[in-house]
């Protein structure tokens, strides 16, 4: 089994005084997709976010612990935030573009980190960002419209090209799909499928169907702990802990 | 027992599978049992009746089908729910073959009722028949209740059916050269045992499923068929 790429080791996080995330331990693979289930309020969306230190943005909220991403601790005061997150890309639950064209959304997070050095190279870069994306098709003849002019499934797709622009090395996806339709979902979960030859990902989903579809691994939280983490088809076949049962088949637990 | 669904429709409809398949194994138990009368005291209406229970038990094994057809579209079971939803079409099947030995058995009564009273083979016949219902209505009580360890117990007494299974053709080899005159009839006799035997067998896999529905874990021997193909 490859070395991990994302090692947590007793992570708590707390909430001022709430304690949402207790002594953790989590390997993330990588080259594969990690689904975080659980139920609303269980820790899961946190500990995505400590993974790219996007807590940090939350005044209340502080780690302890070690997230370390390739054996670097991400929370070694010396690492700068913003580079981190180019390594770390983040999808969220809303298609969230910003008001820009087409074309600036991927070039953007290029532009703020210097990635290239001249514009062919940028429009290279977008291209096969939008073309990895499976968007560029669709987009091809119209990248200078604004990227909210897209349909909800396509302005998705437009912030996970954004998020693979700058080639990180994990992306972090907290419920992509929750607010597309079925088709744009199965477009979506196609493209996730087709991104873990090259990233590694880690989604947090309430659907168990897409946990069971698209994700290699599936940690169950719940209350803040992680009660099961294993291969998703064992999880989801014979899961070893009632509570991880309880839930995933819709039991009163 | 685990806990109760939290759509409540969920638990009924598995409910409903499982009192289905109790409900068929019931009807097979007794078709194997009047197959096994009719041959000691031959009676072709009864014959004619035993044969027709065959479309209530295929009815209830599409039913059982079907419901488990649609609580996968509509619920997608997870884990235990998913193996208590598709193991009974596996024991509907095998259900539905049990009846199929026990129709065949009684077929025959109409060539094997003129057999000497002194043959042997009947009697052998009539003990395959006691100790293979006790095991279908073990069975049935190990998956109503999920007994794993009864279901265990059932394969112990499959041995007695495959001893007697043995005898059966053995004395049948022996009686032939001694009396060539019953040789139709006791060739009938071996198919007979043979169908008992069979009875036994696919109640086994029954139990091995039960074990599977509570466990997870396959009891059936198996090769990983990627070790099988010639081009790996």
């Amino acid at each position: 089994m490859a070395d991990p790429i994302v090692t947590a080791r007793g992570v708590d996080i707390f909430y001022d005084t709430t304690q949402a995330i207790i002594n953790v331990d989590l390997d993330i693979l990588p080259n594969k997709v990690t689904a975080l289930i659980g139920p609303s309020g269980c820790g899961k969306s946190t500990f995505l976010r400590a993974i790219n230190r996007m807590n940090d943005l939350i005044p209340i909220c502080r780690m302890t612990g070690e997230m370390k991403i390739a054996g670097q601790d991400i929370y070694d005061p010396k690492v700068d935030v913003v580079a981190l997150r180019a390594q770390v890309g983040m999808v969220f639950q809303k298609p969230n573009p910003f008001p820009k064209s087409i074309f600036e959304n991927v070039a953007y997070g290029l532009k703020i980190h210097k990635m290239t050095t001249s514009k062919t190279e940028l429009q290279d870069r977008v291209e096969w960002s939008l073309k990895n994306a499976g968007l560029w098709d669709e987009v091809a003849d119209r990248l200078d419209q604004p990227g909210n002019s897209l349909s909800g499934g396509q302005q998705q797709r437009l912030c996970i090209a954004r998020a693979i622009a700058v080639k990180p090395r994990v992306i972090l996806m907290d419920e992509p799909c929750s607010a597309l339709d079925p088709i744009a979902t199965a477009v979506v979960e196609e493209l996730i499928d087709n991104l873990r030859k090259d990233y590694t990902i880690v989604i947090v989903t309430h659907s168990m169907q897409q946990a069971a579809r698209i994700s290699q691994r599936t940690a169950f939280f719940h209350l803040g702990t992680l009660v099961e983490f294993g291969d998703t088809k064992t999880i989801f076949t014979t899961p070893v802990d009632e509570r991880t049962q309880n839930y995933i088949t819709g039991r009163i637990g | 027992m685990p806990h109760q669904h939290i759509v409540k429709k969920f638990d009924k409809n598995l409910e409903k599978i499982k009192a289905t398949i109790v409900e068929m194994g019931g009807l097979v138990g007794i078709q194997v049992n009047d197959a096994t009368a009719v041959l000691l005291s031959y009676d072709a209406a009864e014959v004619d009746r035993i044969t027709a229970y065959d479309r209530i038990i295929n009815g209830l094994n599409k039913d059982i089908n079907d419901r488990a057809e649609i609580l996968i579209v509509r619920r997608q079971p997870m884990a235990l729910d998913l193996r208590q939803t598709l193991a009974p079409i596996n024991i509907a099947g095998e259900l539905e073959r049990i009846g199929d030995h026990a129709k065949s058995t009684a077929k025959r009564a109409h060539i094997i009722h003129n057999l000497p009273p002194e043959d042997a083979t009947l009697d052998m016949i009539a003990q395959m028949s006691m100790i293979t219902q006790a095991m279908l209505g073990d069975v049935l009580t190990a998956y109503a209740n999920a007994d794993i360890d009864l279901a265990a117990k059932i394969t112990e007494k499959d041995n007695e059916v495959d001893v007697l299974y043995k005898q059966i053709v053995q004395t049948v080899i022996e009686t032939l050269s001694k009396t060539p005159d019953t040789a139709e009839s006791l060739i009938h006799i071996t198919l007979i045992a043979r169908n008992f035997e069979r009875i036994g067998d696919h109640i086994c896999n029954i139990a091995r499923y039960v074990h599977q529905i509570a466990t997870g874990e396959d009891l059936k021997a198996s090769v990983d068929p990627a070790d099988l193909r010639m081009d790996k």
